[in-house]
């Protein structure tokens, strides 16, 4: 009787600290899932700024009219029936 | 024996671990909750700020703040040599702020990534980054005056300041959530500690009624205009007459927004919404609108303008002192005869007079969207003196604003009503948009007026004295004013205000432009300074819109 008792005692001994162990490590193995997503959204943060930065670089006016000089758009080539009107109705 | 003695040390031990737990999580408990308990602040993101077509006008960016601890520092020459080099400032300027007896010294903000990592490459002792964000604009200072910038109050927090940032920054700023957390010694949250976490709410984006395209079209013609007729500052307003919706907000000159420290406090000033002038014979058709609402007078009506008019002590005459005889009504506007608005306003009456000013909105707040805005001043009734009464008919002797001028214009062509001018046609936040409509403050003139008042007014540039480049084929209503400066209560003749408002095309106005120009040095007259700037405008907004001549 007092050997079953014994073995019983060690048996959930035994379970608790493996159960312990198990806790702690996931614990542990949790929480750097958690560090590594709190560091990963500040990164995709920052990188999300710098992009929507080039996006309205892209959009701005500054860049369209040094494309429109490279590609040769000139006051020549603006619309001309405002002083010649027969082209307004063309 | 042996048995009991290392029963005896594992109690001992027991009893160590105990008492150094009690000392720490009970006599020591507060000072040291800080060193697992970390509490932080969660930042919004500052709302942005878009043109009336979602085209960017005020993004946030990355940005670091340097900060040396002095204490781990070990080359300080070394130091400040490499630091000065990077950061482009001069040694001494850091120097001064490097105290050696402080753990922590912020040196320089608002540092943009490359120039971060340039300096992380330095692999400097004693230096460290905190992450900021700070204000990006990609059109530059395109619309300085109207945004407004993002400064800092005494606690050292954003805040933002003048035109739309100073207006919206309640809605702008967003709310700051905390995060309460139990962390290791490594910094790693511990799952069955504390955690607690209040979201941030961002900040809200404002949806402009601006075009940004129309605002450089303004600015460049302003830039222009003023080097052109050696001006010494501007103001382009330009507006949807119906709505009162600000399509563009432009004055000269402005300031770089991203360092708006360096310049003068002057330059903050926005002329268009704070500046008090003497508008000149901009003024007139407001009166003529309201002797026509009045049934005084007709379009047709004769008057004999034959010479200078006597106001009490004071003669009243026209521009170029000549007189033309019997004019019509309509006539006086196109000459922009001083002496027949006199007339006009004695058959309005001083009390009439009076009741239009207050409800065109002068003296009064317009409550446009933007920060910093000055009511004007219209004396009490019975202070004004019969000159008063005279010289208000051709626009002298009352203090307005720009954008007062052109709500009052915008009502007497838009059918009547006086709009509330606003910048912001939506807020969006996270879960709600918010749409701002329209909003009418009163009805000054009826329709027929309105329609009557119009047709003068296209008659007005048609027949002007002056004669202008307009582009042809389309029908352009809108009048010259030329305003007087007054310096210590008298006139300065040298100086004027020349000034051109004007509306296209005049059958269904798509905008309303105000164009004003202080102290043009070429010549001194709105018709030669004001109005040639004006109709390059309408030239370039006529391509922009694609409308087609009518004539």
């Amino acid at each position: 009787m007092k050997n079953i008792f014994l073995k019983t005692t060690w048996l959930i001994i035994t379970g608790l600290i493996v159960a312990n162990l198990f806790v702690v490590i996931s614990g542990i193995v949790i929480s750097d899932e958690i560090d590594n997503f709190e560091q990963k959204t500040d990164k995709f943060h920052k990188i999300n700024l710098t992009l929507e930065k080039e996006v309205a670089n892209l959009g701005s006016l500054k860049f369209a009219q040094e494309q429109a000089k490279e590609f040769g758009f000139t006051n020549s080539t603006a619309p001309q029936y405002i002083d010649q009107l027969k082209y307004a109705h063309r | 024996m042996k048995i009991k003695f290392i029963f005896l040390l594992f109690i001992v031990f027991y009893l160590a671990i105990v008492v150094r737990l009690f000392f720490l999580q009970v006599i020591y408990a507060p000072s040291n909750k800080s060193s697992y308990l970390k509490t932080n602040k969660l930042y919004p993101v500052r709302g942005k700020i878009y043109d009336q077509k979602n085209q960017s006008l005020v993004l946030n960016q990355n940005s670091y703040q340097l900060y040396i601890e002095p204490k781990k520092v070990k080359d300080k020459e070394e130091l400040l040599q490499l630091l000065s080099k990077s950061l482009e400032i001069e040694e001494a300027s850091i120097s001064a702020k490097l105290d050696m007896s402080k753990d922590w010294v912020a040196i320089s903000g608002g540092l943009p990534q490359e120039q971060k990592d340039k300096i992380d490459r330095l692999k400097l002792k004693g230096i460290g980054f905190d992450y900021q964000t700070k204000r990006f604009y990609p059109e530059a200072s395109l619309s300085a005056h109207l945004l407004g910038f993002l400064g800092k109050d005494n606690q050292g927090e954003d805040v933002g300041y003048l035109g739309l940032e100073g207006f919206y920054n309640r809605d702008l700023r967003g709310l700051p959530g905390f995060l309460e957390t139990e962390r290791d010694i490594i910094g790693r949250p511990i799952l069955i500690g504390v955690q607690q976490r209040v979201e941030a709410e961002n900040g809200r984006d404002l949806t402009l009624t601006i075009d940004k395209n129309i605002q450089e079209i303004s600015k460049k013609r302003l830039l222009e205009g003023l080097d052109k007729y050696k001006a010494k500052k501007g103001c382009i307003i330009t507006a949807d007459p119906k709505t009162m919706a600000i399509l563009s907000l432009i004055c000269l000159p402005d300031y770089d927004l991203e360092k708006y420290y360096l310049f003068n406090e002057n330059f903050y000033k926005n002329l268009a919404i704070s500046d008090l002038y003497e508008p000149g014979s901009v003024f007139k058709p407001l009166i003529v609108a309201a002797a026509l609402e009045e049934k005084k007078i007709k379009p047709n009506d004769i008057y004999n303008e034959t010479g200078q008019v006597s106001v009490g002590e004071y003669n009243i005459k026209t521009w170029n002192d000549k007189y033309e005889g019997r004019i019509s009504m309509t006539r006086i506007l196109e000459k922009s005869s001083n002496v027949g608005m006199v007339y006009i306003g004695e058959k309005l009456g001083n009390k009439k007079i009076y009741n239009y000013l207050e409800k065109f909105g002068f003296g009064q707040n317009t409550n446009i969207d933007l920060e910093g805005e000055a009511g004007g001043y219209l004396k009490p009734k019975a202070n004004w003196y019969p000159i008063d009464y005279a010289t208000v008919t051709f626009g002298q002797g009352i203090a307005i604003t720009p954008i007062q001028m052109i709500r009052a214009f915008a009502s007497i062509i838009n059918g009547g009503y006086l709009m509330k001018p606003y910048v912001v046609k939506k807020i969006i936040s996270e879960n709600k948009v918010t749409e701002i409509k329209p909003k009418i403050d009163r009805r000054v003139i009826s329709q027929m007026t309105s329609d009557i008042i119009k047709k003068m007014l296209i008659s007005t540039v048609e027949n002007a004295e002056a004669k202008w480049d307009r582009p042809k084929g389309f029908s352009i209503g809108g009048k010259t004013g030329t305003a007087q400066v007054p310096i210590k209560g008298i006139y300065d003749t040298s100086k004027t205000i020349a000034s051109f408002i004007g509306f296209a095309p005049a059958e269904n106005p798509k905008f309303l432009t105000f164009v004003v120009l202080y102290e043009p040095q070429t010549s001194q007259w709105g018709s030669e300074t004001a109005a040639p700037l004006f109709f390059e405008i309408v030239k370039d907004l006529i391509v922009y819109y694609g409308i087609l001549p009518s004539q």
